[in-house]
């Protein structure tokens, strides 16, 4: 279990600041999550801390809980017991009066948490530039040239400018995704959380997914990766969270996690899913450099 | 039939368009809040919604249009004709309305709710932004089935008294002792009427299909 300094503060320092370097504040915090659905346990007491600029990876089993923690984390999900702070902003519950926030208190703070979905979850009716730019306009309200023409250079950026004025019905799944992608960083997130986002897709669009994400973490930004590609988590992640049966089993970097795992949980976990560790990001780059 | 007859048949389709109109533009909206109510899932608002819609399908208009003229003033609330008929209608199309609109409302994928209220949307502007925008293209032709329905009930308004489409027939056919001539004209009226509401709605469906690539 990790320990927890920022629990004692946690009501204090609401705005960090940005020149305190190592002693910074986590842009996220999850302390002490607990979440019934009826009488079964999905998370007992699961804290993370996430610094800027880091890729946490959630691994885990089916069914451990990992998914419901990330809906927890922007609130999809409301947790029975625990804190959740961005950056040192409590969420959920207002500072004061520790009253549960409203949809519309919510919604600010949602706004900087970008979250990619396994299914895309894109907007049907709305071509891909105008899922990039719905809620920039009309959530953040900001001018609507300057969205376009960022939602353009992101386009750029995954290679997709030519999709611009197309329906989601007309991309596949990779393109669906690296849209859904795109459309949470027109936000401007201080985190992003990808929600098994290539789980949905057959294997041979599953690379241009998980180019994406490595180039993203290479950047800089801020990542909670819920996964099964062990062969990212291993390339791309600073740290491995290792959920099992909703509990926080194993914190630890990569090469450790994988090489010599702690806890006996985790050595069975990797036997069976270790497979995909062979078809990782290397395998993606060759393919592509043949192409 | 005289010129003078031909007039008042279309006098009565007049009547029979604009009272329908006036029940569609109202009762379309409140059947929409009806169906948000009971989407809203908060249970007292529901169950409310829930049994005026099984109360309303259950109840012939004409008997609806009666309870409404006769029984109002009784309970010392007054009420014209035109009135009571704007009144029958919409509140008998609006509960048609509710279950059409409910039925998409069901339909509307949860996951993307979630990207709406991932993205930092309230529920008003997801509704607005994501909600509406698709499902009123999927309620379109229910919609206006439902709205072929009503012209063609709205005869039952007649027994307080307004002289619609059918009542000016009956009233040439009782006068001229030829009750053939003026039923086919207004069978052809309201054949035009209904072939107008499906025209607008197939035209409404090409221009989305047009504009959007899917309808």
């Amino acid at each position: 279990m990790p320990s927890h300094p920022a629990r004692a503060t946690a009501d204090t320092a609401a705005h960090p600041s940005p020149l305190s370097g190592a002693s910074e504040r986590p842009v996220l915090e999850v302390d002490g999550i607990w979440k019934k659905f009826g009488d079964h346990d999905v998370l007992v007491d699961v804290s993370l801390s996430v610094r800027r600029g880091q890729t946490v990876c959630i691994l885990g089993p089916s069914g451990s809980g990992k998914s419901t923690l990330l809906r927890c984390v922007n609130w999809l999900e409301r947790p029975d017991h625990g804190h959740i702070y961005l950056s040192g902003q409590r969420i959920g519950f207002r500072q004061k009066s520790e009253l549960p926030m409203s949809q519309a208190e919510l919604a600010p703070i949602r706004a900087r948490i970008g979250m990619v979905f396994q299914h895309f979850n894109l907007w049907p009716h709305l071509t891909v530039l105008g899922n990039l730019i719905e809620a920039p306009i009309f959530v953040q309200r900001r001018p609507r040239e300057e969205v376009i023409a960022e939602a353009e250079a992101l386009l750029e950026k995954i290679d997709l400018r030519e999709k611009r004025d197309v329906y989601p019905a007309r991309l596949s799944g990779g393109q669906k995704q690296r849209v859904a992608i795109a459309r949470a960083l027109a936000m401007r997130p201080s985190v992003l959380l990808f929600d098994e986002a290539t789980s949905a897709l057959d294997p041979e669009l599953m690379g241009e997914v998980l180019v994406v994400m490595e180039e993203l973490a290479k950047d800089g930004m801020t990542m909670v990766v819920v996964t099964h590609e062990m062969g990212f988590a291993r390339d791309a992640a600073d740290e491995i969270v290792f959920l099992d049966r909703g509990r926080v089993v194993e914190v630890s970097p990569p090469d450790k996690f994988f090489d010599v795992p702690k806890t006996e949980r985790a050595r069975q976990f990797l036997q069976r899913y270790g497979s995909s560790l062979r078809t990782g990001l290397r395998d993606v780059r060759a393919s592509e450099a043949r192409q | 039939m005289t010129a003078y007859d031909y007039l008042s048949l279309l006098q009565g389709a007049a009547v029979t368009v604009s009272l329908s109109l006036v029940g569609i533009i109202i009762g379309v909206p409140l059947g929409l809040v009806l169906a948000l109510a009971r989407w809203s899932e908060v249970p007292a608002l529901a169950r409310a919604v829930a049994a005026y819609v099984s109360v309303l399908r259950a109840t012939p208009l004409v008997t609806l249009a009666l309870l409404v003229f006769f029984a109002l003033p009784n309970v010392g609330v007054p009420i014209d004709p035109v009135p009571a008929a704007i009144v029958s209608i919409t509140m008998n199309t609006a509960a048609f309305n509710c279950e059409i609109w409910r039925a998409a409302l069901n339909d509307f994928p949860r996951t993307q709710l979630d990207a709406a209220t991932a993205v930092g949307m309230t529920p008003g502007l997801a509704f607005r932004r994501i909600v509406f925008p698709q499902i009123w293209r999927i309620s379109l032709p229910g919609l206006v089935n439902e709205m072929t329905l009503l012209i063609k009930s709205s005869p039952a308004i007649a027994v307080v008294g307004i002289v619609d489409i059918t009542r000016a027939a009956v009233r040439i056919g009782a006068q001229t002792y030829e009750p053939l001539p003026p039923f086919l004209t207004a069978t052809a009226l309201y054949f035009l009427v209904v072939l107008g509401f499906v025209r607008a709605q197939r035209s409404i469906e090409v221009h989305l299909d047009r504009k959007f690539g899917f309808a």
